[in-house]
């Protein structure tokens, strides 16, 4: 997520701020303040450039799949296995949406509450609204106040109706914000090692940092929402 | 009357509206003579203000404790506090030390297995063996 | 719509005056001893200055009343409130508005029991704030849940804006209690006079004097259309107002220096300093940064309403709700059941009016299950929510679309 959003600064003027690098440069623009402006607005602005990302993922019924193009991820780190590689962040092109996802669409939207498949680091977490998450590892460069926006996922849901991304749903069509709330450790860890024929143990201690994150939101847009933003209705071929 | 209302309290959700840090003091003893808190005390001098003014939601307090080693107290909004001793440390040491303590949430340290816990019900609802697909035997 | 001058109508919390005609100036008890600006220089505004002309206030300078020690004081001096950390530590915590005074926010821990003096503790500014909050609460419920009944209105009511509630709100602020409110405490701290441990607080306060005719009786029955008349938005019974004889006698109370107001418990001196926050962010930085004040620490919590329902004959109810919406009258079938004979039986039954299904419920016997799947039925009734919910005080901010009329439904059957 973090090399996503620094590419997404190298490539694109991106769309809002989804992850913060630097801690001190905007560390005021996304604490709840009361005498500052919201941070939700830009999310609602319409693209100032239309962007990329082929179509993934939009479609309700699991059964029909639409048309998907493999997307080109760019390889920038070698080490880092391929699916754990970032999605290509610079969108060239504005969403396009199916005639099967529009009609679905208003059932999914309008059924509260929502759920959602986020994915970081390739780890999926299940997240409704209000929920905590400790995260298994410390995110370097945030600070407590800050809020996230999670831009992967691969299901978003209600009650009866899902969303499912192959295989992971546009960034466009859900908003996700976490907080961060803090910084949490787990107890000291001591692991005994011995070798063999030495008589001798060797204490191993050990002692994990998280970072505790809390869900503000979980919205799926609904179709106003999308075509507000610029998305394209996709006419579809019939066979 | 048809029906009743049951009076509950509605629980908090830190984060979800507002975000409270949750340490809400910052205790900073020290010895003026000992050797150990030489480093607390050029903390102290130089670099306790900026932190102070980075962090106005927090508390600070700074006292001597003389022939003691230096301790940093974090005193937490949930009644708990966590000290760390900083005897012999450097300033930048204890800077970090000041700011684990500042964005701990004052917890007991536990280990915990999922990452997610959440007060909600479940969105999709709890399955019921008696819907769908019932075999008779 | 044309923006009220909130400055205007707000200056008697504001101003620092002793003003000798208006109401609260009656209740003062230490009138004219205490010549403290209770805001900064800042926030003077014309408007008390044209009062202030009418009404010569004698410098201190030159006063014939004797000043006060630290000591003497029953709530910390005004200049006190530049010095503590632990209030700048508070507001800075909470976000406030830099608008919102530093002596502002140490007025709102002052409690009545500690100071009765009107200008000095909190009581203005938390009647005012418990009017905002129960104002946007009650506009929230309703326009979200059109069709709640009022029982449980009033119990979402207290749940978001109870005395319980904001005790807990300022638990999780971090506000810390003075064990003896007085004049040398920090000002950072929530003063109040404390209750004695062991009191019965029961028998200490019996309710009377409510506004309810016939209060004597207690075995009367009280319906629930006469509490929205006689008690609180939290349905409880509630006080009457003393009567403005009473308030003439009081014009000039003799100062002993004695504290004759009850004590009070924790919880309430906490529910008023968090009203009074609420109610000074109103009076210091407008009617915006209230409401999002109320929806960042109120509305954010998490209320499960469908939890609030106690029905004592849900199908009974559920006929007279079909009934009444002229749907066909609801039968209970079974769906499917396991067990009938064994020791641990299950029936799922549904409640159908005509074709559609209004709800399904599980139970070891067969009433059990209709009366849980009654409960469903109900409960999806009223707990309807529109998709897109605007409520009235939307229409505050500049620039507003036109309203357009909520649904708000009839409310509760009545049986």
């Amino acid at each position: 997520m973090f090399s996503r959003s620094v590419l997404a600064k190298a490539f694109a003027p991106p769309l809002e701020q989804v992850a913060r690098p630097s801690l001190t440069a905007t560390s005021t623009t996304f604490r709840a303040c009361l005498h500052q402006s919201t941070t939700t607005t830009s999310a609602t602005n319409p693209p100032t450039e239309p962007l990329s990302a082929t179509v993934r993922a939009q479609s309700s019924i699991p059964a029909v799949q639409p048309t998907f193009q493999t997307s080109t991820t760019p390889v920038t780190r070698a080490d880092v296995p391929a699916d754990k590689q970032p999605i290509a962040p610079a969108f060239t092109t504005p969403l396009k949406v199916s005639q099967s996802l529009l009609s679905t669409l208003p059932q999914l939207t309008s059924q509260k509450p929502h759920y959602i498949t986020a994915h970081l680091h390739d780890r999926p977490y299940l997240l409704t609204e209000g929920d905590d998450l400790r995260l298994p590892f410390l995110m370097p460069n945030v600070a407590p106040g800050d809020v996230l926006r999670f831009n992967r996922a691969s299901l978003l849901g209600s009650r009866d109706f899902t969303l499912k991304g192959s295989p992971y749903l546009d960034e466009r069509l859900f908003e996700c914000r976490v907080r961060v709330l803090g910084v949490d450790s787990e107890p000291l860890r001591v692991k005994e090692k011995t070798k063999r024929r030495r008589r001798h143990v060797q204490q191993i201690t050990s002692k994990h940092r998280y970072t505790l994150l809390r869900v503000m939101e979980v919205k799926a847009k609904s179709v106003e929402e999308l075509q507000r933003e610029g998305a394209i209705v996709e006419e579809e071929a019939k066979a | 009357m048809p029906v009743q209302g049951i009076r509950s309290v509605t629980s908090a959700r830190n984060g979800v509206g507002a975000f409270i840090l949750q340490c809400k003091r910052l205790d900073f003893h020290y010895c003026d003579w000992a050797g150990s808190s030489r480093g607390m005390v050029s903390f102290l001098k130089h670099q306790l203000n900026a932190f102070a003014k980075q962090n106005p939601q927090i508390e600070i307090r700074v006292s001597p404790r003389p022939h003691k080693h230096p301790v940093i107290k974090g005193h937490y909004i949930n009644g708990r506090e966590k000290a760390v001793c900083v005897r012999n440390l450097e300033p930048e040491q204890i800077f970090q030390k000041v700011n684990l303590l500042k964005q701990n949430s004052g917890e007991k340290n536990k280990r915990t297995k999922k990452p997610v816990t959440s007060i909600n019900d479940s969105v999709r609802g709890i399955w019921s063996p008696y819907h769908g697909g019932l075999k008779s035997v | 719509m044309k923006r009220l001058q909130l400055q205007r109508w707000s200056s008697s919390a504001l101003s620092s005056r002793v003003r000798t005609g208006s109401r609260l100036h009656r209740q003062i008890y230490y009138s004219g001893a205490r010549f403290q600006s209770t805001t900064s220089n800042s926030l003077q505004f014309e408007d008390d200055q044209s009062l202030a002309g009418q009404q010569p206030t004698p410098p201190s300078t030159n006063s014939p009343f004797p000043q006060f020690t630290k000591h003497q004081l029953p709530s910390p001096p005004i200049q006190a409130a530049r010095e503590s950390a632990k209030l700048a530590a508070l507001h800075a915590r909470l976000y406030l508005p830099s608008r919102l005074p530093l002596e502002t926010l140490a007025r709102c821990l002052v409690d009545t029991s500690a100071d009765p003096n009107f200008q000095f503790n909190n009581n203005s500014l938390s009647v005012l704030g418990h009017d905002l909050l129960t104002n946007y609460a009650s506009e929230h419920l309703v326009c979200t849940y059109p069709r709640l009944p009022l029982t449980v209105i009033f119990a979402a009511m207290y749940a978001y804006a109870g005395p319980k509630t904001l005790h807990a709100m300022s638990r999780e602020w971090g506000v810390e209690h003075a064990a003896v409110p007085g004049g040398e405490v920090d000002p950072g701290l929530l003063q109040f006079k404390r209750v004695a441990p062991g009191t019965n607080l029961k028998e200490a306060r019996p309710l009377v004097g409510t506004t309810r005719p016939n209060e004597d009786q207690t075995t009367w029955r009280k319906s629930i259309t006469s509490s929205v008349v006689y008690d609180n938005v939290f349905g409880d019974p509630e006080l009457a107002a003393p009567p403005p004889a009473e308030l003439s006698d009081n014009v000039y109370p003799t100062n002993d220096g004695i504290n004759s107001e009850p004590p009070v418990t924790a919880e309430v001196a906490s529910a008023n300093f968090v009203r009074a926050v609420v109610g000074a962010i109103y009076l210091h930085a407008g009617r915006q940064a209230a409401k999002r004040f109320f929806e960042q620490h109120f509305l954010s919590r998490q209320l499960d309403i469908s939890k609030m329902f106690n029905f004592s004959q849900p199908a009974r109810d559920l006929a007279r709700l079909c009934a009444r919406e002229n749907y066909e009258a609801p039968v209970a079938k079974i769906i499917s059941e396991t067990g009938r004979r064994s020791r641990s039986p299950v029936f799922v039954v549904g409640v159908f009016s005509g074709r559609d299904k209004l709800g399904e419920g599980a139970g070891a016997s067969l009433v059990e299950a209709r009366s849980r799947a009654a409960v469903a039925a109900l409960k999806g009734w009223y707990l309807y929510s529109p998709l897109e919910v605007r409520v009235p005080s939307a229409m505050e901010e500049d620039g507003a679309a036109p309203w357009k009329p909520v649904y708000v439904d009839l409310g509760e059957v009545i049986v």
